[in-house]
């Protein structure tokens, strides 16, 4: 048992292993290794379309995942006890959101947009005064955030409906009747028992934006996220800087986790004291 | 500088300094509206880097510039060059196919400042209004004149100048010849695809978008590399069908598989030819017999272009001839322009591989627009990757 | 502010949301789905079934991807379910939340340099040179669906472990110590106790993973060398490269279609078999 856990974890980590290995090589083609060099790390550090792309991966992934987490858990609190129509509307484009892959979300938001757009932009247009310089809309960061923050929103909600369903719905009766107002029950009882599913759904939620290859690559405009980057850079070849770029992205995000590993437990360590 | 240098009131200065720490203003804007341009200027000829950088185009052109392009078709110093000289960075994003690109500025929302269409593709640019004339006053480097009128040619559309020559090339195949176990390079199209089903099993790589891959198929039959006919398209859908199971993929990535071993073979066009052929001599760059593509590619402004004075810039700074020299040397395409052609070296000037023998180039065609958006032909590529 | 008033603000946000980047998006895509291609490609309004006749022509696609889909499910299911065991149930305590994080790290380098990190793997100079000097030769692994299902595999097999490790995870041990002192056979306590319990893990990991596979394009894309075609490849190809919108759109819808169903009745038979009239969730 415990051997084939090991095989499972060297079929995860070889891959993983190799970017990390070739990261580190001082030839510029990926399939040779020609000698120790950490010089792309330099490079992908100094290079300012990279940077630029982490920036607004980083940006759109905090936003989605803050739009998509407080959005949808509103909305399942609200959900609670909904019947009819209204119900069976959310639960439909509930479940679409999460089942439409990808591909044809982002084609059919595109499309969409640049239509709506179309439409709008001439009516801005007209209706500004004279002299100043219309808004143009157009697709960029606030299209990217609003396609991401659709299909995690729907994560999040039925997260946090699964959490809320299994709670005590006397609990909330009781305090109800102890708070009076609908905020002081939702601050002192709901909230706390949520909020482990808030924060699963957050996280869920950053990880798939910044992950995002397909969607980000229809409705992001002329923003480029890091997958875009990595994607367009590919298809020169391979070089050791997207490699020195993944095992950086992949060595921070390990060094969160641990971080966040020891201050959960000492922070329980606390209270059991 | 043209800007009056008298001095200025000190809280001014503080201005402007802060302007242009912010980044609103360019460093000449500074230099020259605080009279320190001049100061500078003088201590220059003493400390030589403290000499302004010369600024490329006049004025603030932002700090970037998108560039859809090719794979393996620019000198990445250059690119720092132009960083240097205006400030703009310049982000490139890679296409495959012509399509591609066409698909992308259809859909809208593109936000590139320059890309590089081919030859075929700029009637129905036009047509679909998708790029904008251009101004040549803002292109001091463009001269017409000095082009080669064939790879020229295609960039005016009823006399409105709407794109400007990059390279030129052809559209040939690279074959290892390593693996020919002592048989004789293949040198047609017919042989290419013969050894594709036979000796080279598993180890082709055909271009994964249509007017190459469809009009090379063609030419195993000898007809034209831009036909619609019917009858003709059904002769190489077979013979694309048959060859697939043969094939080591559909990708117009080619280079790192030929590279590293995996593909034998290749259709390639001729500064991919050239690069491998530079590292592996082994890689030959063979022209079909029969004929097949010869294009030429051009820098065009989509319309819309989210930072037009960059794009001008960095089209302008490629058209320098000693810039696209440098280019030339990099990825090996051929130039139209007899300005840069008189800075390269004889060797390259006579490479066989970027300017074939006349007899090897007189059979070769243009891409047609209508090959292009001929929906049959599209249809026959998609039914042959989904087989 | 009354109950109804509240719970109407409450709801409005995400209505609002998922009206304008979900129900409109998809309501084009339908109408365009009745167009016709422009004569440079793109989309010319009409009203015509054409499209949704001509699907036949992509059939290899939706084969493809009918087939690999739930092969890529049961091939990340049966890798899985094995550590998603030893996670939940045999190893120490001391080490699960650590062997736990080390199954979604990898999850956080980009798919697309994982990707490639196999086509090095698989390539000529990987895993064939490997064979070739224990003797296995001639070996071509790169390009094949095999690789594609070994992509598969590797970029979903996270999403399997963890829905079934919290099913496990769940289970009271001292059911399995009972059913082993009352003289059951490892083996007979996996399959009468474990298993069964386990069903609902399986279903939404199975789920999640089939899901994310029928619109799979990237691994295919570059494991597959354009070979192995999906209809997620299908739908680039229409889009990118034919610039067929109308029919895009209607092989996007019926592939929206297929899904719905194909869905909707695994969740009948999964609620079945788990005895519950409740739906499977998806988390």
């Amino acid at each position: 048992m415990r051997l084939y856990a090991i095989c499972v974890y060297l079929f995860l980590y070889i891959p993983i292993g190799i970017i990390a290995l070739f990261s580190f090589n001082a030839g510029r083609h990926a399939s040779q290794f020609m000698g120790f060099s950490t010089q792309w790390y330099g490079k992908a550090l100094n290079n300012p379309f990279v940077m630029d792309a982490l920036e607004t991966s980083l940006l759109a992934a905090f936003i989605t995942a803050c739009l998509a987490s407080t959005l949808g858990t509103m909305a399942a609190i609200a959900l609670q006890g909904v019947k009819g129509w209204l119900r069976t509307l959310f639960d439909a484009m509930i479940y679409i959101a999460i089942m439409i892959p990808g591909i044809v979300i982002g084609i059919a938001t595109l499309i969409a947009l640049v239509t709506v757009f179309g439409w709008l932009n001439p009516l801005l247009a007209s209706l500004w005064p004279d002299g100043a310089n219309p808004p143009q809309l157009s697709m960029g960061m606030p299209t990217l955030v609003a396609a991401h923050t659709m299909f995690t929103m729907a994560l999040v909600i039925i997260i946090v409906r699964a959490r809320l369903s299994g709670m005590d719905r006397a609990l909330m009766e009781a305090s109800a009747d102890l708070f009076a107002t609908p905020w002081g029950t939702f601050r002192q009882v709901t909230l706390p028992l949520i909020a482990p599913a808030i924060l699963a759904g957050f996280l869920l939620s950053f990880t798939f934006s910044f992950d995002d290859f397909i969607i980000a690559f229809f409705v992001a405009g002329s923003e480029t996220t890091l997958p875009i980057y990595i994607f367009s850079s590919i298809r020169r070849g391979v070089t050791p800087e997207i490699n020195a770029i993944g095992t950086m992205v992949m060595g921070a995000s390990l060094l969160l986790l641990v971080a966040a590993q020891l201050l959960l437990r000492r922070g329980a360590s606390k209270s059991n004291n | 500088m043209t800007k009056d240098n008298g001095t200025i009131s000190k809280q001014k200065f503080m201005e402007e300094l802060r302007r242009y720490q912010k980044g609103s203003v360019t460093r000449r804007h500074f230099l020259g509206v605080t009279g320190l341009g001049m100061a500078t200027a003088v201590l220059g000829t003493a400390i030589p880097g403290l000499r302004p950088r010369p600024a490329f185009a006049a004025g603030d052109i932002g700090d970037r510039v998108i560039l859809a392009t090719w794979p393996n078709y620019h000198d990445e110093m250059n690119f720092e060059a132009f960083t240097e000289a205006t400030g703009a960075h310049v982000q490139v994003n890679v296409f495959g196919s012509n399509e591609e690109m066409l698909a992308k500025l259809q859909a809208g929302g593109s936000g590139w400042d320059v890309f590089v269409p081919t030859n075929y593709t700029i009637t129905t640019y036009v047509g679909e209004d998708l790029i904008i004339p251009l101004d040549t006053s803002k292109l001091p480097n463009y001269d017409a004149g000095s082009f080669e009128q064939r790879f020229s040619d295609a960039g005016s559309v009823d006399g409105q100048l709407y794109a400007v020559p990059k390279n030129w090339g052809t559209t040939g195949f690279a074959v290892n010849t390593s693996k020919l176990d002592g048989a004789p390079t293949p040198t047609t199209w017919k042989e290419f695809w013969d050894l594709t089903m036979e000796g080279y099993s598993g180890r082709t790589m055909v271009h994964d978008y249509q007017l190459t891959t469809i009009g090379n198929a063609l030419k195993y039959f000898g007809y034209s590399f831009n036909s619609v006919d019917e009858k003709e398209l059904a002769d190489a859908e077979k013979l694309l069908l048959d060859a697939k199971p043969h094939l080591f993929a559909i990708s117009s990535d080619y280079q790192p598989p030929m590279r590293n071993g995996d593909a034998w073979m290749t259709m390639c066009w001729t500064g991919d030819g050239k690069q491998m052929n530079v590292d592996m001599p082994e890689i030959a760059y063979v022209l079909g017999a029969e004929g097949g593509e010869l294009w030429s590619d051009y820098y065009a402004i989509p319309k819309g272009a989210p930072h037009m004075d960059a794009a001008y810039a960095l089209i302008d700074f490629l058209l320098n001839p000693e810039v696209n020299a440098k280019e030339v040397l990099a990825h090996g395409y051929p130039s139209a322009d007899a300005r840069t052609n008189a800075l390269l070296p004889k060797e390259l000037l006579e490479d066989p591989i970027l300017y074939p023998a006349a007899d090897l180039l007189n059979a070769l065609e243009f891409g047609a627009a209508a090959t292009l958006t001929d929906p049959n032909r599209a249809e026959l590529l998609a039914r042959f990757k989904s087989a | 502010m009354t109950e109804r008033g509240r719970k109407a603000l409450l709801l409005a946000p995400a209505g609002i949301w998922l009206l304008v980047m979900l129900a409109l998006p998809l309501l084009v895509v339908f109408v365009f789905s009745f167009g016709e291609r422009g004569a440079a490609g793109g989309y010319v309004p009409a009203f015509t079934l054409e499209q949704y006749a001509n699907l036949p022509a992509r059939w290899t696609a939706f084969k493809n991807t009918l087939i690999l889909a739930p092969l890529g499910t049961i091939a990340a299911l049966v890798i899985a379910y094995p550590l998603a065991y030893f996670l939940a149930v045999r190893c120490s305590p001391k080490w699960r939340t650590s062997l736990l994080i080390l199954v979604i790290v990898p999850f956080w380098t980009s798919i697309l340099i994982r990707s490639y990190a196999w086509i090095f793997i698989l390539g000529g100079r990987g895993l064939p040179a490997l064979l070739e000097s224990i003797g296995i030769d001639d070996i071509r692994l790169i390009n094949t669906p095999f690789a594609v299902l070994v992509g598969i595999v590797y970029g979903y097999l996270p999403l399997m472990v963890f829905p079934i490790f919290v099913s496990l995870d769940k289970l009271d041990k001292r059911l399995l110590e009972a059913s082993a002192d009352l003289g059951s056979t490892p083996w007979r306590t996996f399959r009468q106790v474990t298993l069964p319990l386990s069903v609902p893990g399986i279903a939404t990991g199975c789920m999640l993973v089939f899901i994310l596979l029928m619109g799979e394009f990237l691994i295919p894309a570059i494991l597959g060398g354009g070979k192995v075609f999906f209809v997620g490849n299908a739908l680039v190809d229409l889009f990118l490269q034919s610039r067929n919108w109308a029919y895009g759109s209607a092989v996007a819808m019926t592939l929206v279609v297929v899904m719905l169903v194909t869905v909707s009745i695994y969740m009948k038979f999964i609620s079945r078999l788990g005895g519950q009239r409740q739906d499977v969730s998806l988390m």
